[in-house]
């Protein structure tokens, strides 16, 4: 019994191997494999069209691969759908669509429900809850186009969590949202993973992608890079993603100090529960830069 | 009176064939207007068009073929198969085409329904002897001679497409939102596709007998149209588009009668002019009540001087009421007034015995309105704008006063006291909140606070970070803070050195240091 249980725990929430899928000639991925573990916050990264919706969809269980395979908790993806949530691109969706708030946070219990039944009570309550968590219940029964911009990212959250999914994946939360709107995703993106769940958020900006992740996944149709932001925001490895089209690339490498003490900001307001899984950052690479030097890459990308 | 009442609504309703057609096409109307909610909010309106015209080579089909292989003309059952079968093949071919090139589906769309339809006139031309389809009334319907064979088609589609759209209204809903997230939990988009692709086709095939081949796509996407417009649900917008089919198809009736004109042009008339309507008059999304919106709007600006105004009168403790504030600020009494109802709304301004008085959020707002246009004037001032025109720009330029954009002059102006006129600055109370962390420069006499954050290169011994300190007075040109560390030592900073330590605040001494920074609450 013992060592069955060790043996969940050791299983890699996300577990990607030799995934090649194309469309044509040129492959989407070619030979990407990783692993993360349960409980990360892991950003991937990665120019225009370099696969990271492929890979998206690979996790979710619906992109049929070329080659390799994907696996959530051990398991095949295509037999693991429910367990990852997806939260679309602002952009994706069609806020004029008539669905009130709640309905969209009902939506995460779909998947649970019979088609012939009604969702009961219970999973109201859940879709509440969800709600609550996001800070949302007060526009429960709004139109989602009455929203601001935040609060629509945070209502899909919300549905992820309805879902009881172990795994989110977030297509570009960040996207066309002012500093405060990005600060309250965020703070919801932290208190999702202090509950234990993985977050895979695909993201554009690379000078907050050092603040704001555990692990980075550097991709361009290969995988040049996953680990810390350290490790994978090296210039030269960037430069050959980027092809040189980043002005400074130094100035992308976080300050570990400034970094450490926003974490414990967080942790403190959290409570954090979970603590044996996520931290084990004790890597003082990288040169130390101000809190001021960081800030002018920050702007609007 | 009771006569023409009874012969204008009653006496319709005594002739079978009016019975049949208002029950037929009831019938068809409803199940269209609830599938056409779909169809619109999936911005598939062209391919209801295409489905329409494919059925043509459909009907000729199934026709021919009954005829040629058992002998049987006109076999209704058969024609109906054949036209969902073109209907269906219609629909594969856009979908393959637009796959495998370039094009976007809706010239995909144009290019095959037209080819299927060409092929269905070519067909019913060359069979002309065997094949008898009265293409006119394949264009224009018959509502008015509509056959008990049509109504139990209606019948049959009705039912079975309700009870269809109602056992599987979640995955049609969620893959008509959102079907990456649909695919995501195991639902199948594409049969969910296809499931809707037969209905509507169903659907529209029953439809054009009675309304015909073009006017049929009225009465699929208008009644969905106008309950889109009313509601913020799917659905209460699928009842209420069934509901509105229905009705277009009882007015459009009535109307043929007293006209005496076409059934089918005149349920789609009336079904334009009742989205017309709803257009006009519905409660949110209409043009009314968008007119509405912009005809109460109030002028920021005028909100602002009505703030300004009401802070000032309520700092030296007068009451106004609400005709003295119109006297009171300079803009049209009218706005004045539209303004403090929108304010009372918000919440900003309370009525107590006929006064108008801030609430404790008014005049947050108020004080922060007033610390952006002294800043503004100040700064105004500072670029080298005439003193004469200072209060009038600033009176503008006052809305912005975001809370960053307000910062930002603050800080560049060195965080001054006073305005070009003398008058004192609202302090920043808005981060001057006891146990923040600011900026040292940005407090002023009488605070109190704890040292956080020093720069190691800054010479300000004997200063250290926890060291508690209070404000002494500010001196100006060049700004230079004084604090003090007990009764007898005093260290005098520079707005540099000001400006790079952060400090915790706590309480400040003076709670009424000048009459324009009350505290708050």
């Amino acid at each position: 019994m013992q060592t069955i249980m060790n043996e969940q725990n050791s299983v890699p929430a996300i577990e990607v191997e030799h995934l090649t899928v194309s469309y044509g000639p040129t492959p989407a991925l070619l030979d990407v494999s990783f692993s993360i573990e349960a409980g990360q916050l892991v950003g991937v990264i990665g120019p225009n069209g370099s696969g990271k919706s492929t890979l998206i969809k690979s996790i979710l269980g619906f992109q049929k691969a070329d080659f390799g395979k994907v696996k959530i908790f051990g398991e095949s993806a295509d037999k693991a759908i429910g367990k990852v949530a997806y939260v679309p691109q602002r952009g994706a969706v069609d806020w004029d669509f008539p669905i009130t708030v709640l309905e969209v946070a009902m939506m995460g219990r779909y998947g649970q429900l019979s088609w012939w039944r009604d969702p009961s009570k219970k999973d109201r309550q859940i879709a509440m809850n969800a709600l609550e968590m996001v800070r949302m219940t007060d526009f429960a029964h709004r139109q989602i186009g009455q929203l601001s911009g935040g609060q629509q990212q945070r209502v899909f959250m919300a549905r992820a969590m309805a879902q009881g999914a172990e795994i989110l994946l977030l297509d570009e939360p960040f996207a066309g949202v002012d500093a405060a709107t990005e600060r309250a995703i965020l703070d919801v993106l932290y208190r999702t993973k202090v509950s234990g769940k993985t977050l895979v958020v695909v993201h554009h900006d690379l000078a907050t992608a050092a603040e704001y992740f555990d692990q980075l996944i550097l991709l361009k149709q290969r995988l040049y890079g996953i680990g810390t932001p350290q490790a994978v925001l090296h210039p030269e490895l960037l430069s050959e993603v980027y092809e040189g089209k980043l002005k400074s690339f130094q100035d992308l490498i976080p300050d570990e100090t400034e970094k450490q003490a926003q974490r414990r900001k967080i942790s403190q307001t959290e409570q954090s529960t979970k603590s044996a899984s996520g931290r084990h950052r004790d890597d003082t690479v990288g040169p130390r830069l101000s809190a001021d030097q960081l800030r002018p890459m920050g702007g609007e990308a | 009176m009771n006569e023409w009442i009874y012969l204008t609504f009653a006496e319709p309703l005594t002739h079978v064939y009016f019975q049949k057609a208002l029950l037929g096409g009831s019938l068809i109307a409803a199940v269209c207007g609830v599938i056409g909610c779909f169809v619109i909010l999936r911005r598939m309106a062209f391919l209801g068009d295409a489905l329409s015209h494919a059925m043509l080579a459909g009907i000729s089909s199934g026709y021919l073929f009954m005829q040629l292989v058992f002998g049987i003309r006109a076999h209704a059952g058969s024609m109906l198969i054949g036209a969902v079968i073109a209907a269906v093949v219609t629909v594969g071919l856009v979908g393959f085409v637009s796959r495998v090139s370039r094009l976007k589906e809706d010239t995909s769309i144009g290019i095959m329904y037209t080819g299927v339809f060409a092929a269905g006139g070519v067909l019913v031309s060359l069979f002309a002897d065997q094949i008898h389809i009265d293409l006119l009334h394949f264009f224009m319907g018959n509502v008015l001679a509509v056959a008990d064979t049509d109504l139990w088609v209606a019948a049959i589609v009705c039912s079975s497409v309700l009870s269809l759209i109602l056992l599987f209204f979640r995955p049609l809903q969620l893959t008509t939102f959102d079907p990456l997230m649909a695919a995501s939990i195991g639902i199948p988009i594409v049969a969910v596709d296809y499931l809707l692709t037969i209905c509507t086709s169903f659907v529209v095939v029953s439809g054009v007998s009675m309304v015909g081949v073009v006017l049929v796509v009225g009465l699929l996407i208008t009644p969905a149209a106008s309950a889109y417009l009313l509601c913020d649900r799917l659905s209460r917008m699928l009842v209420l588009a069934g509901v509105f089919g229905v009705t277009s198809v009882l007015g459009g009736l009535y109307l043929a009668q007293w006209i005496n004109v076409a059934g089918g042009s005149a349920i789609v008339l009336f079904c334009t002019v009742q989205f017309l309507g709803v257009l006009a008059v519905a409660p949110r999304y209409g043009l009314l009540a968008e007119w509405l919106r912009i005809r109460n709007r109030v002028p920021q600006q005028t909100v602002e001087k009505v703030l300004r105004a009401l802070l000032r009168e309520q700092e030296q403790s007068i009451h106004v009421t609400a005709q003295q504030v119109q006297e009171l600020v300079d803009a049209p009494g009218e706005e004045v007034r539209k303004a403090l109802k929108q304010m009372h709304k918000k919440e900003l301004v309370e009525t107590e015995e006929q006064n108008v008085r801030l609430t404790a959020e008014g005049l947050h707002e108020a004080r922060r309105i007033l610390r952006a246009h002294r800043l503004w004037e100040t700064y105004l001032d500072h670029v080298g704008m005439p003193s004469n025109e200072l209060h009038s720009h600033a009176e503008i330029l006052q809305h912005v006063h975001d809370e960053d954009a307000v910062d930002y002059l603050d800080s560049k102006l060195g965080h001054p006291l006073y305005d070009p006129h003398g008058s004192e600055i609202p302090e920043d109370f808005v981060h001057l909140v006891p146990g923040n962390e600011v900026k040292l420069s940005l407090l002023r006499e009488g605070y109190w606070a704890t040292v956080q954050h020093l720069p190691e290169l800054l010479e300000v011994q004997p200063l250290q970070i926890g060291m508690r300190f209070r404000v002494g007075p500010r001196q100006e040109n060049p700004p230079q803070w004084t604090l003090q560390l007990s009764e007898e030592q005093e260290i005098v900073l520079d707005r540099k050195q000001a400006d790079a330590i952060r400090v915790r605040v706590e309480e400040s001494d003076q709670s009424t240091p000048a009459p324009s920074s009350e505290k708050e609450s």
